[in-house]
C-alpha cells in the first residue's frame, strides 16, 4: 500500500525558535507508524501541524495524496484524520456514554431546524448514536463506568474514553499523542492489544510515544530530534542506530 | 426507572401544576399576574442566554440589544406603517438574526473574559444607538400607542389575557430548547463547551456552531422584545439598557445555566423578588443584592440544579 500521510519538508517556528526544520516522513496506509523523540524534539508541534491546529511556516502535509495543509481541523476530521491529545481531552461534564455519543457526530446529518423541532429523523439519528456508543462501551470495556462523569474517571480510563471516542469518529488515520502516558504496565498491554485490533479493522495509526514497549507495535518508526528526523525504520534498526542512541535512548 | 408510585406522584404534580397555571389569572391580583407575564417574557429571552452559557460556555451580555431590536421593530412597523404585528415580529427577529450573524462572526472568535467584555460593549453600543437614533426609536421619549396583540378576535390588552399567550409561547420555546439539547447539535454544543479542541477533532466546526447559537439566541431575544412592546404598548430606551442585559445573564446564572427549568425559576426570581422587597423601603436594593449573593453561594448550580437534585432524590432515574 502507498503512503496515507506524507509530511513534506515541514518547518515551524515560535517567536524565532525553529521547532520543526524541514521534517519529512510518510506513514503507510494500513500500518502502525511510530514517532518518537526526546522532550522538546517537536513531536507535539508536528502533531498539531498534521491535525490542523497549527499551520506550517513551510512545507506541506499530504493525506491520501492531496495537500491538506489549508484544511481546518473539522475538515480533516471529516476526511478521516482523527487525533487524541497528550493530556486526555474528555468532555468532563458528560457521562462516558455521552462522550461516546458525541464521538458519532460525523455520522449524523440532521440540520439545526430539524434538531429544534425534534423531527423523527433527528430522534432516530440520536438513537443510532446512542446504540453506537453502547457498542463502543462494550468493545472498549467501559460498560461498568458508562454512566459516570468522564471527568471523574482516573487518567487511564479517560485515555480509554478518548480512544473509544476517536475510534467512533470513523478514522482512516488515527493519530495518538502519548497514549500510554499515566498507564500502568497492564494497561499498556491492553492498549497495545486494542491498537492491534483497531489496525486489523483497517485503521492506520500514527503513534507518538516515549514508551519503547508501546512503540514496539509499530511496523515503522521515525525518530524526531531537535526538529529533524534523524532515523527511520523498524524498531530493531532504530535501537541500533548510533545517532538515536546518542540523542534519545541515552545508552 | 422511577417506581410506579413516584411516577404517579409526579404525574399528579404535573396535572396540579397545569390546573394551577390555568386558574392563576382568575385567582391572583392583576399585579401578580403582571409579574407572571414578565416572568414568561424573561424566560423566553433568558433561554437564549441559557443556550449560550449553559450549553456553549459563552457569556453573553448582548441580549438586551436583540430584545430592543425586537421591541422597536414591531413598535415602528405597527405605529408608523400600520402593519400587522406579525410583520413587526418577523422583521424584528430577521434583523436580530442578521445583526447577530454580522456581529457574532468576528466577535465569537474571542473567548472567556474577552468575549464577555465584547458582548458588554455591544450592549452599551446598542443602548447608545437606541438613544441617538430617535428618528427610529423615539429616543428618550420612546414610542407609544403600540396596539395590543389580537388573537382570534380577542385583544390581549390585560395581564390576565396576555398571560394565556406568553406561557404557551414560553412552553413552546422550552420544548424547542429540550429538543435541541437532545440532538446532535446539543451534543456538539456540550462537547464544545467542555473541550473545544476535542470537539473540533470530532468534526464540530466550533465557530460556525457558536454563531448559529448566537443567532438563535438573538431571535429569542427579539421575540421576547416584540411581545414586551405589544404588552406594555410603549417602549423607550430605559427598557434596553445595560442593566437589562445584566438581568438576562443574572436570571440564567441564578436559575442554573445547565437546566431548562432553571431559566423559568431565575426569571421568576428577578421579577418577583425586587417587587416583594420593595415593600421594605429604600433598603430593598441592598436586600436584593444580598439575596443574589446568598443564592450564588448556597446554590452554585442555581435553582434548577437544586430542583434537579431534589427530584433525583425523590425519583432516581436509574
Amino acid at each position: 500500500m502507498g503512503a496515507l500521510l506524507e509530511v513534506r519538508n515541514v518547518s515551524h517556528s515560535f517567536s524565532g525558535l525553529h521547532v520543526l526544520k524541514g521534517v519529512s516522513f510518510a506513514a503507510e496506509e494500513g500500518s502502525i507508524c511510530g514517532l518518537i523523540g526526546p522532550n522538546g524534539a517537536g513531536k507535539s508541534t508536528l502533531f498539531n501541524v498534521i491535525s490542523g491546529f497549527l499551520a506550517p511556516d513551510r512545507g506541506e502535509v499530504l493525506y491520501a495524496g492531496a495537500d491538506i495543509s489549508r484544511l481546518t481541523v473539522p475538515q480533516r476530521s471529516f476526511q478521516g484524520l482523527v487525533r487524541t491529545f497528550q493530556t486526555p481531552q474528555v468532555f468532563p461534564h458528560l457521562s462516558v456514554r455521552d462522550n461516546l455519543v458525541a464521538g458519532s457526530y460525523k455520522d449524523s446529518r440532521t440540520g439545526m431546524l430539524a434538531n429544534l423541532l425534534g423531527t423523527r429523523g433527528s430522534r432516530a439519528e440520536l438513537r443510532r448514536m446512542r446504540e453506537a456508543a453502547d457498542a463502543a462501551c462494550e468493545k472498549f470495556g467501559l460498560s461498568a463506568v458508562r454512566e459516570r462523569l468522564a471527568g471523574k474517571l482516573p487518567g487511564g480510563q479517560q485515555r480509554l474514553v478518548e480512544l473509544a471516542r476517536a475510534a467512533l469518529g470513523r478514522p482512516r488515520l488515527l493519530c495518538l499523542d502519548e497514549p500510554s502516558s499515566g498507564l500502568n504496565t497492564e494497561e499498556v498491554e491492553q492498549l497495545m492489544d486494542t491498537l492491534r485490533v483497531l489496525n486489523r479493522e483497517g485503521i492506520s495509526i500514527l503513534l507518538v510515544s516515549h514508551d519503547m514497549d508501546l512503540v514496539a507495535v509499530a511496523s515503522a518508526i521515525h525518530v524526531l530530534c531537535f526538529g529533524e528526523i534523524i532515523a527511520s525504520g523498524p524498531l530493531a534498526r532504530i535501537q541500533s542506530d548510533a545517532r538515536v542512541r546518542d540523542a534519545y535512548l541515552g545508552v | 426507572m422511577p417506581s410506579l408510585g413516584s411516577r404517579s406522584v409526579l404525574s399528579i404534580g404535573a396535572v396540579a401544576l397545569v390546573v394551577a397555571w390555568a386558574a392563576a389569572p382568575a385567582l391572583l391580583s392583576r399585579s401578580v399576574v403582571d409579574m407572571l407575564v414578565f416572568t414568561g417574557l424573561y424566560t423566553i429571552a433568558g433561554l437564549g442566554v441559557t443556550f449560550l452559557l449553559g450549553q456553549c460556555g459563552i457569556v453573553s451580555l448582548a441580549q438586551s440589544v436583540f430584545y430592543g431590536v425586537g421591541a422597536y421593530a414591531t413598535a415602528y412597523c405597527t405605529t408608523h406603517y400600520g402593519w400587522p404585528a406579525a410583520y413587526g415580529f418577523a422583521i424584528g427577529m430577521g434583523v436580530s438574526a442578521l445583526l447577530a450573524l454580522a456581529v457574532g462572526w468576528p466577535v465569537l472568535r474571542l473567548s472567556g473574559y474577552f468575549l464577555a467584555l465584547a458582548t458588554l460593549a455591544l450592549a452599551i453600543i446598542g443602548h447608545v444607538l437606541f438613544t441617538e437614533w430617535d428618528w427610529l426609536t423615539g429616543g428618550t421619549l420612546g414610542i407609544g400607542g403600540i396596539p395590543a396583540l389580537n388573537l382570534f378576535g380577542i385583544a390581549l390588552d390585560s395581564p390576565q389575557r396576555f398571560y394565556y399567550l406568553i406561557w404557551p409561547l414560553a412552553a413552546l420555546v422550552l420544548w424547542l430548547h429540550y429538543n435541541l439539547l437532545h440532538s446532535r447539535a446539543g451534543y456538539a454544543m456540550r462537547a464544545m463547551r467542555d473541550a473545544p479542541a476535542a470537539a473540533q477533532v470530532l468534526g464540530v466546526d466550533t465557530h460556525v456552531l457558536k454563531v448559529k447559537i448566537f443567532v438563535l439566541s438573538a431571535v429569542l431575544g427579539a421575540l421576547a422584545g416584540s411581545l414586551f412592546a405589544h404588552y406594555v404598548t410603549f417602549v423607550s430606551v430605559d427598557s434596553f439598557g445595560v442593566d437589562r442585559a445584566i438581568n438576562f445573564l443574572l436570571l440564567v446564572v441564578l436559575g442554573g445555566a445547565k437546566t431548562i427549568a432553571g431559566t423559568v425559576l431565575g426569571a421568576l426570581f428577578i421579577t418577583v423578588m425586587p417587587h416583594a422587597l420593595s415593600r421594605l423601603g429604600d433598603v430593598h436594593a441592598v436586600l436584593f443584592a444580598g439575596c443574589l449573593i446568598v443564592a450564588v453561594i448556597f446554590l452554585p448550580e442555581g435553582f434548577g440544579g437544586a430542583l434537579r437534585r431534589a427530584l433525583r432524590r425523590f425519583a432516581p432515574e436509574r
